[in-house]
């Protein structure tokens, strides 16, 4: 819907879109480091151990406290690093992770039954734009890696690589096969046309092999290998000190609260919610949005919990799952798909 | 096979490099070896009489002597006899030749003994120091007339 | 190593400070790709020249720095140093010292073994197995800390006998946390059974057969893994090993995972003896009958005299070779470590293998570095 302005406010008005700009990136890092938290613990949880629990209630603030401590480093710069690359890979890690979110809606409000999804800007083409988008990752991490003249980031950047290239393509073709079935690109029509039959249920293979080339694609374990850190010390990031590695970090976490609300709005149904709560007028307005935020929520409880509980692969055996399983896999969802779309359709 | 008939064995092979053979116990067995055919022994005691685990190469330092001992401990995986061979060498220009090509890790041990008592060991594929930092070879700390213990300790440079 | 490197070929060292390590020494690779073509190790990182330290310290002050040899399994090397001084004295401790002595040792080995399983499982990346480790591992320390006083370097032997007796309520306390033990290594045993992960990093790699593992000279689990039952407390009982009941844990496949599997299998069978023990042991003084050695010991010269006693550390096979000149320091004392071997051998195991492989083969090998550099 469109806001009217009067004449005399005109002038203020990239005022108003830098500060309300500003404000949303201020709640995504505060998602971060509420995502960090509960990474923390979680994974305390599993282990038998009680996790951050000094710094504020129940730990909350200890991501506060971490974020000072990373400012307040000296950054130091090995000596024959190479300064274009080294300085500037925050700007391709960070800057690919907000370019997915100019098209991610993060929920939807129902006003008198009509549906408004709460996104920066809706695409006709979101999923293919959040798909490409995201592959800029791996420049910032490759630059990193070569930029530090440092051998053991160089095995984690030629690792990442090998992984990347692998993992794109299952990813890809599930999302395909989504978007097939539904017949649109546009994340919100993929959202809403799952109604209450969610996507999970009409394709659980491709479900499947979304969410493990998702954990593959965000550097999870147990496909962490670019950083590994009882081989390669800290992998790709390794020389990176203070507020360059917390950046690295946060978009990291960033990436998979991403990643968990990509898998919440392609395949566990998004914001739908039964008639009677939409044509509700107070629970129309927050219900969806709530509904999506526990689902996301549980995703990234499963994307933490699995971290702690397996060991890491190899690297030859990473790529041989991409290329020998998740691939053919993939294909066989697509067909899969694209018959039960011309069945459900005809 | 036990340790007399063990001993026997030896010094029926080997009569004049082998002396004073002295079986302690049921399990312990010791002899001085002729230091030129320290690997011949080793050889027959690999092949003919089973004795196929190197527990350690030692060296020791008899100043009122005047002499170097390797000591060779050699037991079996099978029986439980452990065979002490000791080597006498002069104190001033020790030389001995290595068992590497009989026993495979008896490599790092020489290295240490070379580099804790200035033991020369011949034909060693790679006799370089092993415990000690490069800049301490030379000075063979474990003898008796070492001059920097305990003098360079930190008690006395503080 | 230092000859010319072609074109993509480089030298990566996992040097002294790395997380993967159980101690400081420096392994070289040489890499192509991921592939190692060679290796070598330099060690000297933390030689504390123990055994120049032993010929200036009387047999009792020797006791307190022997147990820094390896400050893991603290009481297993004093049992090897006392055991040689009591052949050398000419004495036996009586009956109750020596159970004593056999429980304080087998607690040493289930604690150190599963500090291996937990940081084996942590270099292949499964943190979380390293936490359950730890935490059962507080238990056990727990227990030795009763008897001795102390968790680490606990200087509790003494020659003829042990410092201290048992603790009143020791026994209701150990065969509590051994139930807790026996459930909790069988979790860990089916974590690694069935974890298919888990699998794929430890089948197979850095096999070792028989004949290869005798001719590298290791001892302990590395070689009861490949098959040859080798185990000092079957081969020479010392203490009271030959009136009790146990067996020798071997597997055939040589290769990470039977090397965890006979760890797994040493912590139920040490659990056995330990029930064991508790259940056999006498009443009766801690140091013989009619002698001056007793809780306070006199400066003593020992007699002249040369001996070499070995034991079974929880990594190998340990020995000490002393000789005793007859006065009241030892003359000369020659430490062999268990892990000096193992870490010998690891160069040849690790070439041709992946950068991955090496943090799993060196896991298994389940050393202190402390104790090869001595």
């Amino acid at each position: 819907m469109t806001i009217v302005v009067p004449e005399y406010l005109a002038p203020l008005i990239p005022w108003v879109r830098g500060i309300v700009g500003l404000v949303l990136i201020g709640f995504i890092f505060v998602g971060a480091m509420g995502a960090v938290w509960l990474e923390r613990k979680l994974s305390a949880d599993i282990q038998t151990r009680m996790g951050p629990c000094r710094v504020g209630k129940y730990g909350l603030l200890q991501l506060v406290a971490d974020a000072i401590k990373l400012f307040t480093k000296e950054d130091l710069k090995p000596l024959n690093a190479d300064s274009l690359l080294f300085n500037n890979a925050n700007i391709f890690m960070l800057g690919s992770v907000f370019l997915m979110l100019v098209a991610l809606p993060v929920g939807a409000v129902f006003i008198n039954g009509v549906e408004y999804p709460l996104a920066v800007t809706q695409m006709d083409i979101s999923v293919l734009y959040i798909e490409a988008v995201s592959a800029l990752s791996i420049f910032g991490i490759f630059m990193v890696a070569y930029g530090s003249n440092n051998k053991y980031s160089l095995l984690g950047a030629f690792r990442n690589f090998a992984r990347m290239v692998g993992y794109e393509v299952p990813l890809g073709i599930s999302v395909i096969s989504v978007a097939a079935m539904t017949g649109s690109l546009n994340i919100v029509d993929i959202s809403s046309a799952q109604g209450l039959h969610w996507n999970i249920f009409l394709q659980p293979l491709g479900c499947f092999v979304f969410f493990v080339s998702l954990m593959a694609d965000m550097g999870r374990l147990p496909f962490d290998q670019n950083e590994s850190e009882e081989e390669l010390i800290a992998g790709w990031i390794t020389e990176y000190c203070g507020m360059r590695f917390g950046l690295g970090f946060f978009a990291e976490y960033i990436h998979m609260i991403l990643g968990s609300f990509l898998v919440a709005l392609l395949f566990l149904g998004g914001w739908n919610v039964p008639g009677f709560i939409a044509n509700n007028s107070v629970l129309g307005l927050i219900a969806p949005t709530g509904f999506l935020i526990v689902k996301v929520v549980f995703v990234l409880m499963v994307i933490i919990g699995l971290r702690w509980a397996v060991p890491r692969f190899r690297i030859d055996q990473v790529v041989d799952l991409s290329w020998k399983k998740l691939l053919p896999l993939a294909l066989l969802n697509l067909v899969w798909a694209v018959g039960l779309g011309l069945y459900l359709g005809a | 096979m036990d340790v007399a008939e063990i001993l026997k064995s030896l010094t029926d092979a080997f009569p004049e490099a082998i002396s004073e053979a002295t079986a302690e116990s049921e399990i312990r067995a010791g002899s001085y070896v002729d230091k030129d055919k320290v690997k011949k022994v080793c050889q027959y005691l690999k092949d003919s009489l089973q004795f196929d685990h190197l527990c350690s190469v030692c060296g020791v330092d008899y100043i009122k002597r005047n002499e170097l001992e390797v000591v060779y401990h050699i037991a079996s995986y099978n029986h439980p006899v452990v065979l002490t061979l000791k080597a006498r060498l002069p104190r001033e220009n020790p030389e001995i030749e290595s068992i590497v090509s009989v026993y495979w890790n008896a490599n790092w041990y020489e290295r240490e003994t070379y580099e804790l008592f200035g033991i020369l060991f011949k034909n060693h594929p790679n006799l370089k120091s092993l415990v000690l930092p490069e800049d301490m070879l030379g000075e063979w700390p474990l003898r008796k007339d070492y001059e920097g213990f305990p003098n360079k300790t930190a008690r006395n440079l503080v | 190593m230092e000859e010319q490197l072609e074109p993509n070929e480089m030298i990566v060292h996992l040097g002294p400070q790395h997380p993967m390590q159980p101690g400081p020494f420096r392994l070289n690779l040489r890499l192509k790709g991921e592939t190692v073509v060679d290796a070598d190790i330099e060690l000297g990182f933390i030689h504390k020249g123990i055994e120049k330290i032993l010929e200036n310290k009387t047999y009792l002050q020797g006791i307190t720095i022997v147990d820094r040899i390896c400050y893991l399994v603290a009481l297993v090397n004093e049992e090897c140093f006392v055991g040689c001084t009591e052949k050398l004295l000419g004495i036996k401790p009586p009956e109750r010292s020596q159970y004593i002595r056999v429980i304080l040792d087998e607690l040493t080995r289930i604690q150190s073994h599963l500090l291996g399983m937990g940081e084996f499982g942590e270099f292949i990346g499964f943190v979380s197995m390293f936490m359950y480790a730890i935490r059962e591992r507080e238990e056990v320390l727990g227990l030795i800390d009763m008897v001795t006083g102390a968790r680490v370097t606990h200087s509790y032997l003494k020659f003829g006998g042990v410092r201290d007796d048992l603790p009143d309520g020791f026994k209701e306390k150990a065969l509590s946390v051994f139930n807790n033990l026996k459930k909790s290594v069988d979790d860990f045993e089916e974590m690694f059974h069935t974890d298919r992960i888990f699998r794929e990093r430890t089948v197979g790699v850095g096999v070792l057969t028989a004949d290869v593992a005798k001719n590298l000279g290791v001892s302990g689990p590395v070689l009861r893994a490949t098959g040859v039952p080798f185990d000092i407390r079957k081969n020479e009982p010392y203490l009271v090993y030959k009136d009790l009941d146990f067996k020798v844990c071997t597997e055939t496949a040589g290769d990470c995972f039977a090397r965890v599997q006979v760890r797994i299998n040493e912590i139920r069978e040490s659990i056995y003896i330990l029930e064991q023990c508790l259940d056999q042991i006498p009443g009766g003084p801690l140091f013989p009958e009619g002698t001056m050695y007793g809780r306070r010991t006199p400066v003593m010269r020992v007699p002249a005299g040369e001996v070499f006693h070995r034991v079974e550390d929880p990594r190998g096979e340990m020995g000490m070779y002393m000789i005793s000149d007859g006065s009241d320091k030892p003359y000369r004392v020659k430490i062999r470590g268990p892990y000096y071997p193992t870490l010998q051998a690891l160069p040849p195991l690790i070439i041709g293998t992946t950068v991955a492989d090496v943090a799993s083969i060196s896991g298994s090998m389940d050393g202190c570095t402390s104790e090869a550099d001595r």
